[in-house]
């Protein structure tokens, strides 16, 4: 995907896209909005994910990391976080150019629901967009009947739970995220408590 | 007898309160149930039981002004431990006594029920799951909970807590939930609890101050709840144990 430059309006390193997603959606913005997972455990290669942004409303993803585009670009972008997210403006005719490029779509509800695990703000994203994206779309995005919970989300879902390496990495990071805190709140951890006992 | 458990998503939304009174009331049919709010800094307990009203919550013992029998209220079959929501009651409480608290209530109950913070980022977040024998992850079918959910049971194998179960919320018709909890529990080191469908009545009954299984006892996401308690077999860990558990753990700064 060719992004044409654009304002940068935000740079910031987040928790999750929760926030950025509400904010594009409360602005309408035309643009796109670039979502770098800042544990690269996680992602092989690592590399940056690209959404794009319609009258506040995602349209196209694609993440560099796997060359994958659609929902596939959303499961490859969906970790525990944290991301640095970058928030661009572009000019309505530039945009629409960006709309034609093929099999990069995603249903309008899809990002909120899988990165940011918000039912509640893809349902207020699904009411703004056309509602031919929410039904179809080209590049064969008519499978995404969001309106009715999707296909698409099913297979992200499930695609996720089958990336076994991925899950592992994502425990190895929690594991050793919550020994280091154990440490640092003085909870002491099994080990430490039998050590203690002898 | 007494087990405790941290009902624990690592996010919020899942509905861990709703699920926490839920189990209670399904477990008290056969077991005494305590059910404590462990969510200090945001109180949600006592709106979902009706107790919005009450004077004293475990703010004020936490804050050492209270004994915990006077924050401890029957309601629905169970005893219920709220937190307030004042800002003062937030910053004189100290999650530190939390332990003792539990170690107190262990004494003369069967089951104790912690609803826990939404997030795993501070002490007092994951005290709950440190304090519990064993934790019930409420899971909804994303990649955001699951991963949350992942994230919870690893903190909790950290401090040597088990998983009771999972169980799966507000799932909605269309999601192909048998196949994603299946795949789920290959990574998880307890049994899929339940399935809850997303429920309607679950938000009214918020709204009227009552836990679901008062408010829609034939309610489909009732009888999810009433299915995943009889899956858990609840283990005699003793009152000793929980009073004991992590006794080197330092009080936490207040907050």
């Amino acid at each position: 995907m060719n992004l044409p430059d654009g304002e940068l309006l935000k740079s910031r390193v987040v928790e999750d896209p929760r926030d950025l997603l509400a904010a594009a959606l409360d602005r309408a913005l035309t643009g796109y909005a670039i979502l770098e997972p800042q544990e690269s455990l996680l992602l092989d290669a690592g590399g940056q994910g690209i959404l794009t942004l319609q009258d506040g409303v995602p349209r196209l993803a694609y993440y560099t990391g796997t060359d994958r585009g659609g929902p596939a670009a959303l499961a490859d972008l969906a970790t525990p976080g944290p991301y640095r997210v970058e928030l661009y403006q572009l000019e309505a005719a530039v945009s629409t150019d960006l709309d034609a490029t093929g099999g990069l779509q995603v249903t309008p509800g899809a990002p909120a629901e899988r990165l940011a695990g918000d039912p509640a703000l893809a349902a207020s994203t699904r009411r703004s967009a056309p509602a031919a994206w929410c039904e179809s779309g080209p590049g064969g995005a008519a499978a995404d009947d969001e309106s009715t919970g999707s296909e698409s989300r099913r297979s992200a879902v499930e695609a996720f739970l089958d990336d076994a390496e991925k899950i592992e990495a994502i425990r190895e990071q929690a594991r050793e995220e919550a020994q280091a805190r154990a440490e640092e709140w003085d909870f002491a951890t099994p080990e430490e408590q039998a050590v203690e006992e002898c | 007898m007494v087990e405790a458990f941290a009902v624990a998503s690592g996010k919020g939304g899942t509905g861990k309160t709703t699920s926490t009174l839920a189990l209670g009331m399904a477990l008290a049919e056969q077991y005494d149930v305590t059910v404590i709010d462990a969510d200090t800094g945001m109180a949600n307990l006592l709106f979902h039981a009706g107790l919005g009203d009450v004077d004293t919550t475990l703010h004020d013992v936490l804050a050492d002004a209270a004994p915990v029998e006077a924050a401890r209220y029957e309601r629905f079959g169970l005893d219920v431990i709220p937190c307030g929501t004042s800002l003062d009651g937030f910053r004189d409480a100290d999650p530190g006594r939390l332990r003792e608290v539990v170690a107190t209530v262990a004494r003369d109950t069967d089951v104790i029920l912690l609803d826990s913070p939404a997030a795993l980022s501070s002490r007092s977040a994951v005290l709950p799951v440190v304090l519990a024998d064993r934790v019930v992850v409420v899971l909804q079918p994303t990649i955001p909970s699951l991963s949350d959910g992942l994230k919870v049971q690893e903190y909790a194998d950290s401090y040597d807590t088990g998983v009771a179960g999972l169980l799966f919320n507000k799932v909605r018709d269309e999601e192909d939930i048998e196949s994603v909890a299946t795949k789920t529990e290959r990574y998880f080191d307890g049994p899929t609890l339940a399935t809850v469908p997303a429920s309607e009545a679950a938000r009214e009954a918020r709204r009227a101050g009552r836990p679901l299984l008062a408010h829609a006892p034939d309610s489909s996401a009732a009888r999810a709840f009433a299915e995943a308690a009889s899956r858990i077999d609840v283990r005699d860990r003793g009152a000793d144990r929980v009073a004991d558990r992590f006794r080197s753990a330092v009080i936490p700064d207040p907050p």
